[in-house]
């Protein structure tokens, strides 16, 4: 489990490369195939016991910003890379460009507000400070174009973990776990730590049709809602109660006979489980299911609170039964 | 032809629950073609042989927008979640059926005080409503309903003479002249049907059905809107009766004008009434097709619907059989 390690890297979307090379070291020697493509994904193969294909996918990139201008007063103008909430971003440190510039999150103090308390802070209205008065000093350590990132330190509380970029650096983990585990594969398995998919699924879809697997499984690090004051019924999923399956979400119906096999291998072997109850909010399945001649494919999603914010947080129950649900159906043969 | 399209329409199979009406329209079909597949995300292909090797592919889609169980409470109340672009309001009132148990509900609204209801009303959205299937407590709902359940609307085919409803027109009337099409057709070309699944989830079925067949060119088969009711879509010119509508432009492709082209005068020739359509919103499978492969010129034939995504879509039938004929005349003539 590299939850850790990964979390603490940045990797907003586009800017995927410390991940990468983390996870590159961690597994090259452990797989049968490794290599990059053009787009950035990182994919490792392991040979199984047939040569029917199955794409294992978790993608690399996290939600964050870029420079789009350095101002005279020497703040930094972004915009966001993912969908993010600005009410979760003020006051937050943050590293630029690959420099590792550290700056805050600015915006006007609360002394200062009268209206506009009530309304979610525009993105117009928010600058990146890293402690200079100029624009020349500031363009000295950063320039337009670089990234963003949340720059947290995890916390370990025991059963549970807390950290930046959960979605879906733990997705990540559950891979290379299964790489190190060295599992009985069923499928030649290959593995996708793919880019960019915070902002529109773009780099799964270039290695689903580079390897058109006979079948897909998206692993994700999903939204839950279980906060005290958001209604159950509302809710998408709930920590504790086990990985979370997927019925649809936005843009596709998961394979139903995928769909059914996952919830019986869960109960099969007594592993806890959940339905997601909510359809928002898409993943990689969406592209990889409509790439060639059509990719059956699932997806199965650590539940956590806070995502796409500067924190948030997953039980590791959850994970670590996540991991023995995918690491089970590996061994398998999908019912198709 | 109605008796086909009461069949269709009468199946419930929403978008990724489509093995039923699959079936059916198989079942249809089968002594009408030299070959069939279903492709790995469920989509029906057919062929028929034609005198050359040139490839058209006509599409339809089998999955009718819907709903899926998400929440059942401790009295047995459901919540539910959209599937493709059913609207909350158009819920209100509504009965749901769940096909794979057969079960009923209504749907009911949250409320309380009268002014309460009357802001939902306002402010509708699916976090303010449920299903009602009557059921003692939470342990027999998700007995009956267990979450992830997929439902559609529950209300009957209605023919009103030249006038028909149902919940499903979009798209079994795009099926059932597919249907015809291939049953009355001796095509000049080799002759594709597909019966593309998950249109309403956004062109899933579709951006995979050409990748095999590289057809020289496609149609894709669906409905549009409407401008001939009270206050209807106005920069529009679609009314129900006119023919069926040889799409220009819609919110997601620009037809192949060769295709358009090819339509219009095809109609002209044969005296078959058309219609030009331009959609201000929407759009169809030929918006994936279009874009599949190394790109195939396509195009939309689309029958004019009124209250599509309600439980009650009206069509006209004989727009659909001049759409058969068209379709028919299409495949037939040779280049």
């Amino acid at each position: 489990m590299y939850l850790k390690e990964l979390t603490e890297l940045s990797g907003v979307s586009g800017y995927e490369k410390k991940v990468r090379d983390f996870i590159k070291e961690k597994i090259r020697d452990k797989v049968d195939f490794i290599e990059e493509d053009l787009i950035g994904n990182l994919i490792a193969m392991k040979k199984g016991r047939t040569d029917k294909k199955l794409l294992l996918c978790a993608h690399m990139d996290e939600v964050g910003f870029m420079v789009s201008n350095i101002e005279d007063d020497g703040k930094l103008s972004i915009i966001p890379l993912g969908g993010i909430d600005t009410r979760s971003i003020i006051g937050k440190k943050v590293i630029v460009g690959e420099k590792e510039i550290p700056g805050i999150i600015g915006f006007k103090a609360i002394h200062l507000q009268r209206d506009e308390i009530y309304d979610p802070p525009k993105m117009e209205s928010i600058k990146v400070d890293i402690g200079v008065t100029k624009k020349t000093e500031a363009e000295s350590k950063v320039k337009i174009g670089d990234f963003v990132a949340f720059s947290v330190e995890s916390i370990n509380h025991g059963s549970w973990f807390s950290g930046k970029a959960l979605d879906d650096r733990g997705g990540c983990s559950i891979l290379i776990d299964i790489i190190e585990n060295g599992i009985d594969l069923y499928y030649e398995t290959y593995f996708v730590f793919s880019v960019q998919e915070e902002l529109g699924l773009r780099g799964a879809g270039v290695s689903a049709e580079r390897i058109n697997p006979d079948l897909a499984i998206v692993i994700e690090t999903t939204t839950s809602g279980d906060n005290p004051e958001f209604p159950s019924d509302r809710r998408s999923t709930e920590l504790g109660k086990g990985p979370a399956i997927t019925f649809a979400h936005s843009g596709y119906v998961v394979d139903e006979r995928l769909f059914r096999w996952i919830i019986d291998v869960a109960r099969e072997n007594n592993i806890p489980y959940q339905i997601k109850r909510r359809t928002v909010g898409g993943t990689d399945a969406r592209r990889i299911a409509t790439t060639l001649a059509g990719i059956p494919s699932a997806v199965i999603s650590i539940p956590a609170r806070y995502i796409h914010s500067p924190m948030s947080i997953i039980n590791l129950d959850d994970y670590d039964n996540t991991l023995k649900l995918v690491s089970i159906l590996l061994t398998k043969e999908a019912r198709l | 032809m109605k008796d086909l399209i009461r069949k269709l329409t009468e199946v419930n199979s929403p978008s990724g629950r489509e093995s039923k009406i699959r079936e059916v329209i198989l079942n249809e079909l089968r002594n009408f073609i030299d070959g069939y597949e279903i492709d790995k995300l469920g989509n029906l292909i057919v062929w028929k042989n034609g005198r050359s090797d040139k490839k058209v592919l006509l599409d339809a889609h089998i999955d009718e927008i819907g709903v899926v169980s998400s929440f059942i409470d401790d009295k047995g109340f459901i919540r539910i979640e959209a599937i493709g672009g059913i609207s909350a309001y158009n819920l209100i009132g509504s009965r749901i059926v769940f096909p794979d148990s057969g079960i009923e509900g209504v749907v009911g609204i949250e409320g309380e005080t009268p002014q309460d209801v009357q802001k939902n009303l306002k402010e509708l959205n699916f976090d303010k409503i449920f299903v009602d299937i009557g059921a003692k407590n939470r342990e027999e709902a998700e007995r009956l309903v267990p979450i992830g359940t997929f439902g559609v609307y529950s209300a009957g085919f209605i023919d009103l003479g030249k006038r028909i409803i149902s919940k499903a027109m979009d798209d079994r009337i795009g099926c059932a002249v597919l249907i015809e099409t291939i049953k009355m057709s001796n095509p000049y070309y080799k002759l594709y049907g597909a019966f593309s699944v998950q249109e309403e989830m956004g062109l899933v079925g579709a951006s995979v059905v050409a990748f095999n067949i590289k057809p020289d060119f496609a149609v894709a088969l669906d409905v549009t809107a409407w401008s001939d009711t009270p206050k209807g879509y106005k920069r529009m010119s679609i009314e129900l009766g006119k023919g069926p509508a040889i799409k220009i432009k819609d919110n997601a492709s620009i037809s192949d004008r060769s295709i358009v082209e090819k339509l219009r005068s095809i109609a002209e020739k044969n005296s078959i009434p058309y219609q030009i359509e331009i959609l201000i919103f929407g759009g169809t499978d030929a918006a994936a097709i279009q874009r599949t492969s190394a790109g195939i010129p396509s195009g939309t034939l689309s029958i004019p619907c009124r209250y599509v995504h309600s439980p009650h879509e009206m069509i006209d039938i004989e727009d659909a059989e001049n759409a058969v004929k068209l379709l028919k005349a299409l495949v037939e003539e040779e280049e």
